[in-house]
């Protein structure tokens, strides 16, 4: 692959186009367990730059990987191919904020956290942030369906994405969607590109669906003895008429976790659950956390605590804010790796999942845990191990592979939040195996010769593992 | 090439998640934009440097070498890595291989250096030693934290750090310029803010600053040690009618820049007075990680206040 460099010097100026081994090693990385080296990164800064250049890169032929915060977890921004980085964060400007149509419009590269600190002064807000948000783009977020922990009341991007404007891989610049919630029928080609992990093409302005920011907060903290009385309580919860705005289950081994690296002295339960209600009215929401503070109850809580102002909220949240920290230093040589890491299960099934997980953990020799937005079945893991052992990564494999198999025999899905890229494509595609061809056919409609994003999704590679190099210092 | 520092650094380097949470309020990606600026680029490139991916070579010396110390990446960091400490042990490994690079570390020149060693006496990282023998200032590039209050204390300009990062007094000035250029109608007030407190606060606040934003040039300096009283007096020359230095609590800095910043402001505010200008346009705060309402009220008093006394 022959890569004109002077060519895209002439679109962006020199100064946005790096090829050197040292940025090209940079931007070859993400937060995935991949990494493979682009053979060139371009920073655009207009629409008609983004279309130069995919113009340019399809007439010869050249992947191109959209790329926003870099912060995916699967491996959606590594260019197995090489080929073009498009580093979009420098197309960030907030065009429209329009409280009376309650919707903004927004370039790629806007940070998720900084346009909820623009839209504060209006009393609105873009739900549901996660923790990612203070570097991830719009871009990316919309391009890999993107949601946070209050997903089980504020839904996930495709909820909000009213409309967008896409550079297609022949160059041409599509206006998806319209400025309006109610949209009938005819293919809703905007759905189509939230989530597709940029394969199809290229967004480059959305217009997004905004929410009121909710006046009133409280938070809610439950103990249990049984794992499965804590899955009993999920469930109930999920199937009462409370919506509550946050539901997250927190495990033993992720406990253990917490009070081993960072003093939290939690008590050792098998689990704990943690709830959050907000609306408009102080008395509906603690009428609500009554509510589920019953249900916790009924499946023999204790130690419930609740809290309703800053501090109170953040003490009780702290244990979950910190648990990524916490598994990271959980055992001296191992590293926590982004692996089978947000499967989501029908809600009835959270607990079963845990035992599942940590079954299969141990009978793989890796430890795994099981934490996250149980509210909407979304299930986090992380696969701890000594990641510069090879028998490990042997190991891990199969713990992955068993996992995703007891997630579809229960009606679950690969991926609730994180996307599929390349780590959980595997999984996903046996999970979607009526449909691949499907999708192969609107991929080959839309991006004849694949140079949109390729080797991802139902074409990533069959084996994770060996699909690209790994970022650990790891003979395989 | 060894890198025996480094190596001990390995598992560390694995640990890193790379999720770029580090990112979000370093000061050099501000400017640059290029993720090789970040701290998970840097972090990158001394992994690279390890496994003998990446090439030791003058402008990846030159990347390494480029870090503010204010430690916002080690506190948003999600698996507790320290990238600081990793950047110092890499550089004394590239120093040690002939890689010897400027980056964001001071410079002396000698030519100019009268051997007063008051760069020396306000170096809180020991980074500056006196050569008896040759009665010069020698600069440990390892220990160098790029604070810039030695470079503000030289009496005759003789120490400077490289423009680029957005933090050098003609870079400053000029952005002072541009920020009192583009107030027009409004108190024409200028703010640093030190990036080791004030900048995550600040973005926390930012939106909140019931349009301070509009009425008030808000700039980063990295750290308030480096604002020397010539700078001061050139923000009021250029037509600022006010000015508020934010900086650490007091035994709160790393560099002692507030304590330095306080002596400057006091010598300031006396030559003000000699000059007939009230000495309250001139106002030094201190903010911890975090105090964004403080400062919001801080600002948007001292905003209300400049705006009753007008222009000088």
């Amino acid at each position: 692959m022959e890569i004109d460099v002077e060519r895209l010097k002439e679109i962006v100026g020199e100064k946005n186009v790096r090829d050197n081994i040292a940025d090209l090693y940079v931007y070859g990385s993400d937060s995935s367990v991949h990494e493979a080296n682009p053979s060139v990164v371009v920073r655009p800064e207009t629409i008609e730059e983004v279309q130069e250049i995919v113009r340019y890169a399809n007439a010869e032929l050249i992947p191109v990987i959209a790329r926003g915060a870099g912060s995916g977890a699967s491996g959606h921004t590594v260019p197995i191919d090489g080929g073009i980085v498009m580093d979009l964060k420098r197309i960030n400007r907030i065009l429209a904020i329009r409280p009376r149509d309650i919707l903004c419009k927004v370039e790629p590269g806007v940070v998720w956290d900084d346009l909820n600190r623009a839209l504060q002064p209006y009393g609105l807000w873009f739900p549901s942030a996660p923790e990612s948000g203070r570097i991830a783009t719009i871009g990316g977020a919309i391009a890999n369906n993107g949601s946070g922990v209050r997903a089980i009341k504020y839904g996930t991007m495709r909820d909000y994405v009213l409309g967008m404007k896409v550079v297609l891989a022949n160059g041409d610049l599509v206006t998806l969607g319209a400025d309006t919630r109610a949209q009938a029928s005819g293919y809703q080609l905007d759905r189509l590109i939230v989530g597709s992990e940029g394969t199809l093409g290229i967004i480059v302005e959305a217009t997004l669906l905004l929410r009121h920011l909710p006046k009133f907060r409280a938070m809610g903290m439950a103990k249990f003895n049984k794992l499965e009385d804590a899955g009993e309580t999920i469930s109930d919860i999920v199937a009462s008429e409370v919506t509550p705005s946050l539901l997250e289950l927190v495990d033993d081994i992720a406990i253990t976790a917490l009070n081993k690296t960072l003093n939290m002295n939690l008590p050792q339960v098998e689990a704990i659950v943690v709830y959050e209600c907000d609306g408009r009215l102080k008395e509906a929401v603690n009428y609500d956390m009554e509510t589920i503070k019953e249900v916790c109850e009924k499946h023999n809580a204790f130690g419930i605590e609740m809290g309703s102002d800053a501090k109170e909220m953040e003490r009780i949240y702290s244990g979950r804010k910190k648990l990524f920290a916490a598994l990271s230093r959980y055992r001296e040589g191992f590293v926590c790796t982004s692996l089978a890491d947000d499967m989501a299960v029908p809600s009835s099934k959270i607990a079963e999942c845990a035992r599942k997980i940590h079954e299969i953990g141990e009978r793989n020799h890796v430890v795994m845990n099981a934490y996250g937005h149980c509210g909407i079945g979304l299930l986090h893991t992380k696969i701890l191990m000594e990641a510069t052992r090879k028998e490990q990564w042997e190991n891990a494999r199969r713990a992955v592979e068993e996992v995703y198999d007891y997630v579809r025999s229960v009606g679950g899905t690969t991926s609730g939040e994180h996307g599929i890229a390349i780590s959980k494509a595997p999984s996903w595609k046996k999970e979607k195996a009526d449909s691949l061809q499907m999708m192969k056919a609107i991929k080959m409609a839309l991006d004849p010769n694949n140079i949109l994003n390729p080797h991802k999704l139902m074409d990533a590679p069959d084996d994770w593992v060996t699909a690209t190099k790994l970022r650990y210092p790891v003979e395989l | 090439m060894e890198f025996n520092r480094l190596r001990k650094w390995g598992n560390e380097l694995n640990i890193c998640i790379r999720c770029g949470y580090c990112y979000e309020h370093c000061p050099l990606y501000k400017v640059s934009n290029w993720e090789i600026d970040t701290p998970r680029g840097r972090l990158l490139l001394a992994y690279g440097l390890l496994t003998g991916e990446v090439e030791p070579s003058t402008y990846v010396a030159e990347k390494l070498f480029q870090c503010f110390y204010c430690k916002n990446c080690s506190k948003s960091c999600s698996a507790k890595v320290s990238p600081t400490d990793i950047f110092t042990d890499v550089r004394a490994d590239l120093m040690e291989s002939g890689f010897e690079v400027q980056g964001t570390t001071v410079r002396n020149a000698e030519k100019l250096c009268i051997a007063c060693e008051r760069c020396v006496s306000v170096c809180k990282s020991e980074a500056l030693s006196m050569d008896m023998e040759n009665m010069r200032v020698l600069v440990d590039k390892v220990k160098c934290k790029g604070c810039g209050v030695c470079v503000a204390e030289c009496p005759v300009g003789a120490m400077s750090q490289k423009e680029g990062f957005g933090v050098s007094k003609k870079e400053l000035s000029a952005k002072i310029e541009s920020s009192l250029r583009s107030m027009n109608g409004i108190p024409k007030v200028i703010i640093f803010c030190c990036d080791w407190s004030i900048y995550p606060g600040l973005r926390l606040s930012r939106m909140e600053l019931t349009g301070a934003e509009n009425t008030s040039g808000i700039i980063v300096t990295v750290c308030a040690g480096r604002i020397d009283p010539g700078l001061i007096l050139d923000t009021f020359y250029q037509g600022a009618w006010g000015m508020m230095i934010a900086c650490c609590p007091l035994d709160e800095c790393e560099h002692d820049g507030n304590y330095r910043a306080q002596e400057r402001c006091a010598l300031v505010e006396r030559l003000l007075g000699v000059l007939g200008v009230e000495p309250q346009r001139l106002k030094l705060e201190h903010f911890a990680t975090g105090e964004a309402q403080k400062l919001k009220n801080a600002v948007d008093s001292f905003v209300s206040e400049i705006a009753s006394l007008g222009p000088i």
